[in-house]
């Protein structure tokens, strides 16, 4: 026992000093990067590996909407570029938090101005925000189950926006500084609600130039940005190829400097080995994992043992030692990310069905199951997933080789990134779908809301009132032990229950161009893409 | 004149002897040793096709972890994929896939459009006319780009590619044995059976498809090699099968793409066995073409 607890501890000793060590590492490549003199001018090249399936960030999830348009918009607060997790204002210069906590006083900054010319006011803040906390009739808003907290939100002047709440709430300043939630002028959504899903008008740093769908996005530099002497490129322009080796080549080549998302570990070899110190790499543990979702409103997946064998049957301490050079899939952990105070405890996640570590006894128990159900035999399974090469097909190609030692023979139909969307989270139009969550943020307002029922997220469809109720007193809770304790039990149902069928934990690794200067790459591909300090030391 | 046809005609018969199946393959390796030789490849990737099981070292789905990357060695000829897998036993199973859509898209190609041709030139006039209108049209695009686009409607799957393939095929097959059925249709014996009150569908398929059969083996067997090309063509850009699924086309654009520069033998022999597969069915096809071709025929 004694010597369990000094193990623990030395483990813990060991874990604090790299942590010290890393945040060392980093604070001190942040702080010579920051010293050195900014160059103004040049035109970030970027790549990026899929088209968006509308331009409003409202509406959408993936990052082929959000590395687009960010850098077009502001937003009422957001995450610290250089301090992950950090608050920091960006249209809000001041708040104030009443001591009942319900009541959140924003000041918003003078002399904001649209590309359009108008000014950005309180009332655009309101606007925008009961877009996406109370959506109009037809309108889409993805992450509307963040804000249930909110009860109204006024804006009494034109500098001063006000939420009221239902309920204090531990998540609203976190929700409040999503990436996801730039300001639209009010006008617009006035006409028309879903104006920005096909048209842009931003107060960020660059203004929209030009999007030619397939291949190009680009921005221009906005010389009426309310940062004084912002931002420091002239544009940017993306590349749009979902071939992970068109973009690999694209960065080894110069035509373009940055891969915000991902790159395969080969790729970023052959890259460092041909250009040496010209290049960056950024590796980051990611807020974000990859699963399959199964629609559990359909036979056999509404049948809690077909769920459980299907969970069972994958190996995932092997899929993160092979899937890491290939993907950057790497850690095995429950529904919150591994490491932080919120994931469930390793040795209590081994007893959940799929997470032991012995795979024969498990893919036994998972045939026994599959008999059970009514499928001794196996069973036919067609997995819709996303045309994107990295990690989505190499994620799937491991699913449907452990699920064959099951008896489960799945047929691998990948869609474009439009279709997938719309037949996972819109329609339901699937057996089973490869599906990620990656947020911007370790909150369990943000990542556990996709397990309510209703919330877009849960694109397998699952319908558990003791979800709903967990959730909801989780989110109510200021206490954080009361809250960690919720947040667990609702970990443990979904895990349980293989509602939904974790995969792995995504690490990134972003490639860049050394001359990219003040990029510091988040732990997700969606925060800090403002690009407002980024500068090229060349062209 | 009828008389004189029948005498050169059994003048001919007595001049050169019926050959036997055997002496006529015979004949066909001496003159096109090529030919031959094409052949001989077909038949070897259709006998690794049909007996991939007892022939293949491994299953093509079986991921040995422990052995990503490996080098091609006694053990594993061709070397193994990113996941492990066997990449000799993926190309043999890899000639199914594409040999099914080589021969069915050839197939319903030249079928479709060879009836069609027939048709065409049969009823002449308005028909006619409309459907060789309809050939201009699916001429007009390249065939490759054609059966991409039909193939990205459809969506990615192996019928879809057949049938994606096979459209363009239709017009070429369509223009081929026109050609040869409106020399056919002028034919005193096609003029005879209609004389005769013959039914259209007997005059057709009795007297008219069995004289451009040649015509029909030839554009078939010139397609089949475009048609095994087209097949990796599209399942390289994603719209042919997927992964895991064994293709010669799929393994060039994953595995073999991202890691070529790592493990060379990726993108190395899925790419000989297509180069071989097409110049198989090429070698093949043109030895055929000369052979049934009168113009083209020696001695």
């Amino acid at each position: 026992m004694a010597a369990g607890i000094r193990r623990h501890r030395n483990h813990f000793i060991f874990i604090t000093l790299a942590l010290l060590a890393g945040s060392i590492v980093a604070a001190t490549s942040a702080a010579v990067q920051a010293a050195e003199t900014p160059r103004r001018g040049g035109v970030l090249l970027a790549v990026i590996g899929a088209d968006p399936p509308s331009l409003d960030p409202h509406q959408e999830s993936t990052f082929a909407t959000i590395q687009l348009v960010a850098p077009l918009y502001s937003t009422l607060l957001q995450v610290d570029p250089y301090s992950y997790p950090k608050i920091i204002g960006d249209a809000a210069t001041e708040w104030k938090i009443s001591p009942d906590g319900l009541t959140y006083t924003f000041k918003i900054r003078q002399g904001i101005k649209f590309h359009d010319g108008s000014t950005l006011t309180a009332a655009d803040v309101k606007a925008t925000y009961d877009k996406i906390a109370f959506p109009p009739q037809g309108v889409r808003s993805v992450r509307k189950g963040s804000y249930t907290p909110i009860k109204s939100i006024e804006a009494p002047d034109a500098s001063t926006v006000v939420f009221k709440l239902k309920f204090p709430s531990a998540s609203l300043m976190n929700n409040l500084a999503s990436p996801w939630n730039v300001i639209y002028p009010k006008k617009y959504l006035d006409t028309d609600p879903n104006y920005f899903k096909t048209n842009v008008v931003g107060s960020g740093p660059f203004k929209f130039k030009n999007y030619t769908r397939g291949a190009t996005f680009e921005g221009e530099r906005n010389p009426d940005y309310f940062v004084k002497d912002r931002p420091y490129l002239d544009g940017y322009k993306f590349f749009i190829s979902p071939e992970t080796t068109v973009r690999a080549a694209a960065i080894r080549s110069g035509r373009a400097y940055i891969e915000f998302r991902d790159l395969p570990g080969a790729e970023v070899e052959a890259i460092k080995k041909q250009l040496g110190d010209k290049i960056a790499v950024q590796q980051v543990s990611a807020t974000g994992w990859w699963g399959i979702s199964v629609n559990n409103s359909i036979k056999p997946f509404n049948d809690a043992r077909v769920r459980r064998a299907l969970t069972l049957g994958l190996d995932r301490y092997t899929a993160g030692r092979v899937l890491l050079p290939l993907t950057g899939l790497r850690d095995v952990g429950p529904l919150m990310r591994p490491g932080t105070e919120w994931a469930l405890p390793p040795d209590e996640l081994e007893k959940f069905p799929g997470f032991g570590k012995d795979m024969e006894k498990n893919r036994a128990e998972a045939k026994r199951l599959l008999a059970e159900a009514g499928y001794p035999n196996g069973l036919k399974v067609v997995l819709k997933n996303r045309n994107v090469k990295l990690p989505y097909q190499d994620f799937a190609v491991f699913v449907i080789q452990e699920w064959k030692k099951i008896g489960v023979e799945a047929e691998n139909r990948p869609l474009e990134t439009a279709t997938w969307f719309s037949d996972g989270r819109d329609t339901g139009n699937f057996e089973a779908i490869i599906s990620p969550g990656v947020e911007f943020m370790d909150d369990p307002d943000v990542m556990l809301r996709r397990y309510v029922f209703g919330d877009p997220g849960n694109w397998g469809r699952f319908n558990d009132p003791a979800l709903e109720d967990l959730f909801a007193r989780q989110a109510r809770s200021l206490d954080p032990a009361e809250r960690k304790k919720l947040v667990f039990e609702m970990q443990r149902r979904v895990l349980e229950n293989a509602y939904y069928l974790p995969g792995l934990w995504w690490t990134r690794r972003v490639v860049h161009w050394a001359k990219v200067k003040n990029y510091v790459a988040p732990p997700n591909h969606y925060s800090n893409q403002k690009l407002q300090d980024v500068w090229l030391s060349e062209d | 004149m009828a008389t004189t046809a029948l005498t050169h005609v059994r003048a001919s018969a007595a001049l050169a002897p019926r050959l036997t199946l055997g002496e006529e393959t015979l004949k066909f390796i001496r003159r096109k040793p090529l030919g031959a030789a094409g052949a001989i490849i077909i038949l070897a990737l259709m006998a690794v096709a049909a007996f991939a099981e007892v022939l293949a070292p491994y299953d093509p789905y079986h991921a040995d972890y422990g052995l990503q990357f490996a080098r091609p060695s006694a053990e594993h000829w061709f070397g193994t994929d990113e996941f492990g897998r066997d990449l000799m036993t993926r190309i043999m199973y890899g000639a199914r896939i594409a040999l099914f859509v080589g021969f069915a898209a050839s197939f319903a190609g030249c079928t479709i459009g060879g009836l069609l041709g027939v048709v065409s030139a049969y009823a002449g006039g308005k028909l006619d006319l409309l459907l060789e209108r309809l050939m201009d049209i699916l001429l007009a695009f390249p065939q490759l780009i054609l059966a991409l686009a039909i193939a990205s409607i459809l969506g990615p799957a192996v019928q879809n590619v057949v049938i994606a393939i096979a459209i363009p095929i239709i017009p070429r097959a369509a223009r081929v044995v026109r050609a040869t059925a409106l020399s056919v249709k002028e034919n005193v014996y096609v003029e005879a059976v209609n004389a005769l009150g013959a039914s259209r569908p007997r005059v057709v398929f009795q007297h008219i498809v069995p004289n451009v059969v040649a015509p029909y083996i030839i554009i078939l067997t010139a397609q089949l090699g475009g048609a095994i090309l087209a097949e990796a063509a599209l399942s390289y850009l994603g719209l042919g099968s997927a992964e895991p699924t064994p293709s010669w086309g799929l393994m060039l654009s994953g595995s073999a793409l991202s890691y070529a520069e790592k493990a060379p033998w990726l993108a190395v022999f899925p790419g000989i066995a297509i180069s071989l597969g097409v110049f198989g069915f090429n070698l093949f096809g043109d030895s055929l073409r000369d052979a049934l071709d009168p113009k083209l025929r020696k001695g």
